[in-house]
């Protein structure tokens, strides 16, 4: 049975749509997790408000799409919108990063670590209830996916497209574009402007930015305003997948991959962070294709993001490009 | 007026008590050696003067500004570099990254680079390579580079000869030498021979207060002020 199964899996069509499933929640993964690992490779923050921050960008960018599509507008143009949601969730977000790192996350600089992950968990559980307070006021159930959000995606991204001998979903060739879109525009600030140079220079040694004459603290600021605007624009990315949605649980479902990828690729490198998105998404696309096709078994996604996080812990316990120190104030 | 004049300066780590009212003074164009066992505070003075540990009391200007209290970044955009104890690289950025970081004005890059090139070639040569993977010497030269770009009036060295094998120390002294036609130096050097070699005049620390100062010119190494403070 294994040997034809395996004959089955090895297949351009089986193959192929498995390889573009895995790209397809590799970008997923990547939108999730490269906020966290900016402002943890820079700051040293652990910023466990990560979750519900992506969790408000779900609900923002929903909100846009659901007072902006009516049932007659076009694929194209609700497509538009969508891009448009995201740059306002990813600018609204950035601003409320900026404003919380201002106020009560830079006096905790000179604390311990721990001070900073209390503070952080405590800001998760204030925005969950003030979420769940609005939601109630306009009679929307926190618990489940906001349908009417989900409803204002085009109908093609709800259809298969054949490659070829593969079929694969429209959905994952546009969660691919848009974790490519992540991942190029993120490399491109880092090393080709004169900011992204500072900032990779303060993530390995802030005193020493600062005594040429960097000012490390507002680099801190933007690094975690940018942070926080990538967990917004994944939101909203992730708010029209029927696997994730718009809902007040998306601030867990996200926080534990999202912390699983940086810890896989090493705590507070970019890089790592791409490479570890890779191993987690292809792992779980392969694994959930032998689990539905050979063996029925459906608590699988969860067990192989653990199996990996397990696996890399052991073997290379700093991560894939991990280094041993990071951030710093 | 001095370029840099501390009066009564104290700093404390914690409950530690390193400097005891330094008093000292750096004129433009000169370079000062600030000397001492290990452990009197000569470090400690660089970094209060940068505000990296501010200190508690006492009077810190430069050209005449109080620097007490301002931000570290401040005080490097008021013309204070600083080629610290360990070199401390940007050890995964590029030589030429790091170079770039430390020059304040964008417009400026082309010129910078040129300047650090033109007085270190080695680094050209090594301009795309991740500074952590340089030798000792060349890190060194590196360091020395990213203050002359800065755009610096005044360098705080910090023992630029720690560590080094004597002939790679010869090229750094010589490299030093160069720059201090061009920037006045506060330099921080155990190599007693080094630091008279290159000092207009010196300041000997001891127990975080200044103990002794003069022109080097009329002393030696084995002059008996050293003799008594320096040895171990």
């Amino acid at each position: 049975m294994i040997v034809e199964a395996l004959a089955e899996f090895l297949t351009l069509g089986e193959l192929g749509g498995v390889i573009v499933n895995g790209l397809a929640k590799s970008a997923l993964y990547v939108m999730i997790a490269s906020g966290l690992t900016l402002i943890f490779g820079l700051m040293g923050v652990l910023n466990f408000a990560h979750g519900s921050l992506t969790m408000v960008g779900a609900y923002l960018g929903g909100l846009l799409m659901v007072v902006t599509v009516t049932g007659g507008t076009a694929p194209l143009t609700r497509l538009g919108l969508f891009f448009v949601a995201i740059v306002v969730v990813f600018a609204l977000l950035t601003m409320l990063g900026g404003a919380i790192e201002t106020t009560i996350i830079r006096p905790l600089y000179d604390r311990p670590p721990i001070y900073q992950i209390l503070l952080t968990f405590g800001l998760t559980l204030v925005i969950e209830e003030v979420v769940r307070i609005v939601l109630g006021v306009y009679g929307l159930q926190p618990l489940s996916d906001w349908q009417a959000a989900l409803a204002t995606k085009p109908q093609f991204l709800r259809e298969p497209v054949a490659l070829g001998p593969v079929s694969v979903g429209w959905m994952s060739l546009f969660q691919i574009l848009l974790g490519t879109i992540t991942v190029v525009g993120i490399w491109a600030f880092l090393t080709k402007t004169r900011y992204g140079l500072y900032i990779r220079a303060g993530s390995e040694d802030a005193e020493m930015a600062s005594a040429l004459g960097i000012d490390v603290r507002q680099v801190f600021t933007v690094v975690f305003a940018l942070g926080i605007g990538l967990a917004g624009a994944a939101g909203t990315l992730l708010m029209w997948d029927p696997t994730w949605g718009a809902s007040v649980p998306l601030a867990a479902e996200t926080l534990l991959p999202a912390f699983i990828v940086v810890i896989v690729g090493g705590l507070g490198t970019f890089r790592g962070t791409v490479v570890a998105a890779l191993v987690v998404g292809m792992a779980d696309a392969v694994t959930t294709w032998w689990f539905q096709n050979v063996i029925e078994f459906t608590g699988l996604p969860e067990i192989v993001l653990f199996l990996v996080l397990v696996v890399t812990l052991i073997v290379r316990p700093q991560g894939l490009f991990g280094v041993e120190e990071v951030g710093g104030h | 007026m001095s370029l840099l004049e501390l009066g009564g300066v104290h700093t404390y780590y914690g409950d530690s008590h390193i400097l005891e009212g330094v008093d000292l003074s750096v004129e433009e164009g000169e370079v000062v050696a600030l000397a001492g066992r290990n452990g009197v505070g000569k470090t400690t003075t660089l970094r209060t003067i940068l505000q990296l540990t501010p200190p508690r009391e006492g009077s810190i200007t430069f050209r005449d500004e109080s620097l007490v209290g301002l931000e570290t970044h401040e005080v490097a955009t008021r013309g204070l570099g600083w080629i610290p104890e360990d070199r401390r690289m940007f050890s995964q950025l590029s030589v030429e990254e790091n170079l770039r970081a430390a020059i304040p004005d964008p417009d400026d890059v082309s010129d910078g680079l040129q300047l650090a090139f033109d007085s270190f070639p080695i680094l050209e040569e090594r301009r795309g390579q991740d500074a952590g993977t340089l030798s000792g010497g060349q890190q060194q030269m590196l360091a020395i580079a990213r203050g002359l770009v800065g755009d610096n009036d005044l360098l705080l060295v910090d023992e630029p000869s720690e560590g080094l094998a004597p002939q790679i120390v010869a090229d750094v002294a010589e490299a030093l030498s160069k720059a201090s036609e061009e920037v006045t130096m506060l330099l921080v050097e155990q190599n007693l021979p080094l630091a008279l070699d290159l000092a207009d005049r010196f300041y000997i620390l001891d127990k975080g207060r200044v103990v002794d100062d003069g022109e080097t010119a009329a002393v030696t190494a084995d002059d008996e002020r050293f003799r008594r403070y320096l040895s171990a």
